[in-house]
């Protein structure tokens, strides 16, 4: 029922009208639920409850700060900063690092062979898990910039808007993410 | 078999069952006006302390180091708060220090040339106790007759000429005809600078008189 009325507003009406009715945060969640879940998913390769349970709190910390909601912003980036935060720190306290689970990555390859001398044949012609081993093995910051640009089809402001840092340095953490990729690549010669 | 939950059902669960509700508007207006406050007082603190830095340094009266160190401190409070702000991520670090430190020395420099830092440095040291331990005058500037400068209390007055005792206790006359700058009485027992030239071994010619600033009372004429 709810959610049919939900349908007629855009994000930052519902963040509006949740502030008075817990039940359109609801439709705000069932909307984001399943994007945020992958996300976490995506970047940290953690057991489904756990994924929940980040997602969760995220949820009720986001409740909690919808009158500081920065509408200014895309409510998702502000979402999507919130449920990264808290993904990060559960990560941190169970002292974890963070690890990559995408299935396409087409999109990647097309970025990572462009400007380079690593042929996309030969990299196509081998497997995901060669690209997700020497991903793996990225720093940290550049695997969420990755995530985020690749896999979660964020814009430069958007990953700005999220990981807090200047669409300049964004643009910079891309880069310097290639240049690692390519260094690791070229010391193992895997392809 | 029941069905299992969503995450968005069992949040909403919490929430009504904890009546969890969302954080009044004032208290984060609250605390991003206190948070503002905090930016600019430090930026007030800030400038103020360099503009005394560029006293203490061109003016060479006081020592610079007291309010160097509450430059630094006060350059870093001024930074940390601003990071904390909603919008800081979309800046730079480098361009945020580099804005800090213009608005710093561009106004700094103005509170020194308006001589506010100087009557701000007067001000504390007849209003804070202690305040010109941390901040000393530099005597060592004022007491170095080969270069033209002296300083010392007034003990002798005579027709043409007067005898101040320096602060290492040797008695210099003092002859000429000096220009008075400032609140000068000329008196036994005045604290002065002088600025002339060496004519003997205690003789100084002097062509110009200002009061000893600190009117003596907190001087430090041991540390410098």
């Amino acid at each position: 029922m709810i959610e049919e009325k939900c349908q007629n507003y855009d994000d930052n009406e519902l963040v509006a009208l949740s502030r008075n009715d817990s039940q359109y945060f609801y439709c705000l969640m069932k909307r984001y639920e399943e994007k945020l879940s992958n996300y976490v998913k995506r970047f940290t390769y953690l057991a489904d409850e756990d994924i929940a349970d980040i997602v969760q709190e995220s949820f009720i910390s986001a409740y909690q700060h919808l009158n500081d909601c920065d509408c200014k912003l895309k409510f998702s980036s502000w979402m999507y900063r919130i449920v990264h935060n808290q993904a990060i720190n559960f990560m941190k306290k169970n002292k974890q690092s963070v690890k990559i689970d995408v299935e396409n990555y087409d999109e990647f390859v097309d970025w990572l062979v462009a400007d380079t001398d690593i042929e996309k044949e030969t990299i196509i012609k081998h497997q995901n898990d060669d690209i997700k081993e020497i991903i793996e093995k990225l720093k940290p910051i550049y695997k969420e910039v990755l995530v985020l640009k690749f896999f979660e089809d964020k814009d430069y402001q958007e990953i700005s808007d999220i990981l807090q840092k200047p669409m300049g340095t964004v643009a910079t953490l891309l880069s310097r993410a290639k240049i690692q990729f390519k260094k690791i690549y070229e010391k193992e010669k895997k392809y | 078999m029941k069905k299992k939950k969503s995450i968005s059902e069992l949040t909403l669960k919490t929430i009504t069952k904890k009546q969890i509700k969302p954080i009044p508007r004032w208290e984060f207006m609250a605390k991003n006006w206190t948070l503002w406050a905090g930016i600019i007082t430090s930026l007030v603190v800030l400038i103020i302390g360099l503009g005394l830095v560029i006293f203490g340094v061109i003016d060479n009266i006081i020592s610079p180091y007291f309010w160097l160190i509450i430059a630094v401190v006060f350059f870093g409070l001024s930074y940390f708060l601003f990071q904390k702000t909603k919008r800081a991520y979309n800046f730079p670090k480098w361009q945020v220090v580099l804005v800090i430190s213009i608005i710093g020395l561009i106004i700094g420099g103005v509170v020194f040339r308006s001589g506010l830092a100087k009557r701000i440095d007067l001000g504390l040291e007849t209003k804070l106790p202690y305040y010109r331990q941390m901040a000393p005058m530099k005597i060592a500037t004022w007491t170095n007759p080969e270069a033209g400068y002296l300083s010392g209390e007034i003990v002798r007055i005579d027709k043409n000429s007067f005898e101040i005792k320096d602060f290492e206790g040797k008695v210099w006359t003092i002859t000429g005809t000096p220009l008075i700058r400032g609140r000068v009485s000329k008196i036994v027992g005045e604290e002065i600078k002088l600025i002339g030239l060496q004519i003997d071994e205690n003789t100084f010619e002097s062509t110009e008189i200002r009061p000893w600033m600190g009117r003596g009372q907190n001087m430090m004429k041991e540390n410098y």
